[in-house]
């Protein structure tokens, strides 16, 4: 579903993404950790064209995402990628029904009938069935989040991006996203995710991909990468993480 | 173009210093001492007026807080006419139309001002005060010596830019026939009456030389007391009205 | 004061026609400039989000021009210099219909333009980056964001700012008064010199301009409290 192939890319002199190969199946979920400033979240930024890349070659369900487009062609790409940020990026003039309608309505065309019934469904998917007239700065860290993945999958994506969902959340807001998002990948939904939540990789994902330094530098099942890393970087980076 | 540097040529000096010496000092000279006047005799005003307005006594806070209200929310023009039919009323004598100009201005600007001020003051972390009192001093012994100084300073951009505002709020003294460049150009205009555009360019283009150069080095002073402040507060200090947020006629 | 005698103002005929006058007069121009104003204002900020620097540079310079020069000397250079300009033809025209509340409103809303396009700007600005990226991530396009997520915040946070210069754009309608438009400061002049009574005059004056500007205002604060995004700081 989506494809890295030889993909670099440079800040200025810096060199952000180095030889990324590397793919996520259909069906598939894909947790990538590492340390920071490893380049995790540039990565997934460039699936969906939010950042760009030097060489190399990125499909989405078989479309080159940075070859020379239209910006309709690329807009419609983008509508087809469910994106989740950290800081969810609600749009805090609209009420929360408003926000996971307007885009099918305003993109995709959808009739307001349909969309407003599709966002209340969506909306009891995600557990905040009664929130749809509330307004996002009247909700917590963890609901507003709930909201952006319902917003998200309101375009009906064949796959969804998480770039760091619960970094921003208070730790007794995180396991009702991760919940959300445990409940997506049992449907089969594709996903790759940034994220530090371990536990959660450990459940959920099929595969994890290790970054530093702009590399992917082990991929493996969680079972493999849990129980015997191979390289001695994400063993350090491992123990590291179970010191606390 | 040959126009417009013939008008300037034969008109130079009374666009500059007006009639003087055989009237009074009028032109862009007559502006600047205005507006000079004007903002130094507002200031203490204003600094009373918001310590006023800040007050912990009603008595103070209301009347002072009307007042700047109804200064605010009339036109200029306005407070030029009131101030033109009363002041002779009160001193029992005419005033000529420069002292109106400058009642008016002192008046005005030190209703906004005092705003400025205020803002001022409320942008310096309350800590200020609270050790000020703590050290003994009482309520205004500690504005005196530790809040004023620093809210000032702080001010300086603000206090510019409403220099500017001055210099272009002065324009009006046309309306009751002071002196200043306005009037020089009108008097230019109305001398030689082919050739209206041309004097208007001049008198539009010189306000704009003094008031963009004014305005930028508000700008410059303006970064160097962000600088200054965030030394002192050690983490990004609290915004203070923007420079450019002056009341503009 | 003696004789303080508000009535015989407001009460004959002759005075309360000329100050009805001057009242409507007033709100044309204030009305009209307004219009001018607002609409100019988003054409400059469309031109300003263009990815060009001469646009940028062009509605830099229109800005910076009426900002400082003050807007009693733009209004003459309107109504005496760029009307002398003006073929003789369209001269005729305007001195028979009002043409000095024309240049009147052409001067005073373009002066306001260049305020409330800075009000829209600053209001543009103080949107996070991450609402466009979103917004991009949907699948809006550039246009499409703008007008369903960036605009409609721009606009709101704008508004606090948009009202103050709404106030002064109809204060300054008194500036009119010098290329002899028959507004309210005007006809107040007027009833002055024929009647004496400088007090009451003026005073009735005050008051209107103080109504409307509370009035101004008090909608302005409405309009915040309707439109505010719920919650917000």
């Amino acid at each position: 579903m989506i494809c890295f192939n030889e993909i670099n890319k440079w800040y200025g002199s810096y060199h952000a993404l180095i030889d990324i190969n590397a793919e996520v199946k259909k069906g598939e979920v894909v947790v990538v950790c590492g340390p920071s400033g490893s380049g995790k979240s540039t990565l997934i930024r460039t699936v969906n064209r939010l950042e760009e890349i030097k060489s190399g070659q990125l499909l989405f369900d078989g479309s080159d995402i940075h070859a020379p487009m239209t910006s309709m062609a690329l807009n419609r790409l983008r509508s087809r990628i469910g994106f989740v940020f950290q800081s969810f990026n609600l749009f805090p003039h609209l009420s929360v029904l408003e926000n996971i309608m307007m885009s099918p309505m305003r993109v995709r065309g959808v009739n307001r009938s349909d969309a407003k019934a599709k966002a209340q469904q969506l909306l009891d998917r995600v557990g905040l069935s009664n929130k749809a007239g509330a307004y996002p700065a009247q909700l917590s860290g963890g609901q507003q989040q709930r909201v952006a993945i319902a917003r998200a999958l309101a375009m009906e994506p064949p796959a969804m991006l998480f770039d760091e969902p619960t970094s921003a959340l208070d730790p007794e807001m995180v396991g009702e996203v991760l919940s959300v998002m445990r409940s997506l990948a049992n449907d089969g939904m594709t996903m790759m995710c940034v994220t530090h939540e371990m536990n959660f990789a450990r459940e959920v994902a099929d595969q994890i991909w290790f970054m530093d330094a702009g590399r992917i530098l082990e991929t493996a099942t969680p079972k493999e990468f849990f129980g015997n890393p191979q390289h001695p970087r994400a063993k350090r980076f491992l123990s590291d993480l179970r010191a606390h | 173009m040959i126009d417009l540097y013939n008008i300037l040529r034969d008109n130079w000096l009374l666009l500059l210093v007006g009639q003087y010496p055989n009237g009074p000092m009028g032109g862009i000279v007559c502006t600047l001492v205005l507006s000079v006047l004007g903002i130094a005799l507002a200031f203490p005003l204003s600094v009373l007026l918001a310590l006023a307005r800040l007050s912990p006594w009603r008595v103070l806070r209301w009347p002072t807080t009307g007042l700047i209200y109804v200064v605010r929310g009339v036109p200029l023009l306005m407070v030029i006419l009131w101030v033109y039919f009363l002041v002779p009323l009160l001193i029992g004598r005419n005033v000529s139309g420069f002292t109106t100009m400058l009642c008016t201005l002192v008046l005005y600007e030190g209703a906004y001002l005092s705003e400025v001020v205020r803002a001022g003051i409320q942008a310096l972390p309350r800590g200020q005060l609270e050790a000020a009192r703590a050290l003994g001093n009482s309520y205004l012994g500690a504005m005196w010596s530790v809040i004023l100084p620093q809210a000032l300073y702080n001010m300086l951009p603000s206090l510019l830019s409403q220099f500017v505002s001055a210099i272009k709020e002065t324009t009006l003294g046309y309306v009751i026939n002071v002196q200043e460049l306005t009037f020089a150009a009108n008097q230019i205009n109305n001398q030689l009456l082919t050739k209206p555009f041309h004097v208007f360019f001049i008198l539009a283009v010189t306000y704009y030389v003094v008031c963009y150069s004014l305005t930028q080095l508000a700008q410059w002073l303006e970064r160097r007391v962000m600088r200054k402040r965030q030394g002192q507060l050690g983490t990004a200090p609290a915004p203070l009205p923007p420079v450019a947020a002056a009341a503009e006629t | 004061m003696k004789n303080f005698d508000l009535m015989a103002i407001l009460l004959n005929a002759e005075f309360g026609a000329m100050l009805l006058k001057g009242v409507r007069m007033t709100l044309q121009i204030a009305a009209g400039s307004w219009l001018l104003a607002m609409t100019l204002a988003l054409v400059l900020l469309i031109v300003r989000l263009m990815p060009s620097r001469i646009a940028e540079r062009a509605v830099g310079a229109y800005v910076s021009y009426h900002r400082n020069v003050p807007t009693l000397v733009q209004l003459m250079l309107w109504y005496f210099g760029i009307s002398s300009l003006l073929p003789d033809a369209l001269q005729g025209w305007l001195s028979e219909h009002n043409g000095e509340a024309l240049f009147a409103i052409v001067a005073l809303g373009l002066c306001q333009a260049a305020y409330f396009s800075e009000d829209l700007r600053s209001g543009l600005r103080s949107i996070p980056d991450g609402q466009t990226e979103a917004a991009r991530a949907l699948g809006h396009s550039y246009l499409s964001a703008m007008r369903y997520v960036i605009l409609p915040q721009a606009v709101r946070n704008a508004v606090p700012a948009l009202v103050n210069h709404s106030v002064s754009l109809f204060k300054n309608s008194s500036l009119a008064m010098a290329i002899g438009v028959a507004e309210l400061t005007h006809a107040v002049k007027e009833i002055e010199s024929q009647s004496f009574r400088t007090f009451e005059a003026y005073l009735v004056a005050t008051l209107v301009y103080l109504g409307f500007s509370l009035l101004i205002m008090s909608a302005g604060a409405w309009l915040s409290k309707r439109y505010s995004i719920a919650g917000a700081r």
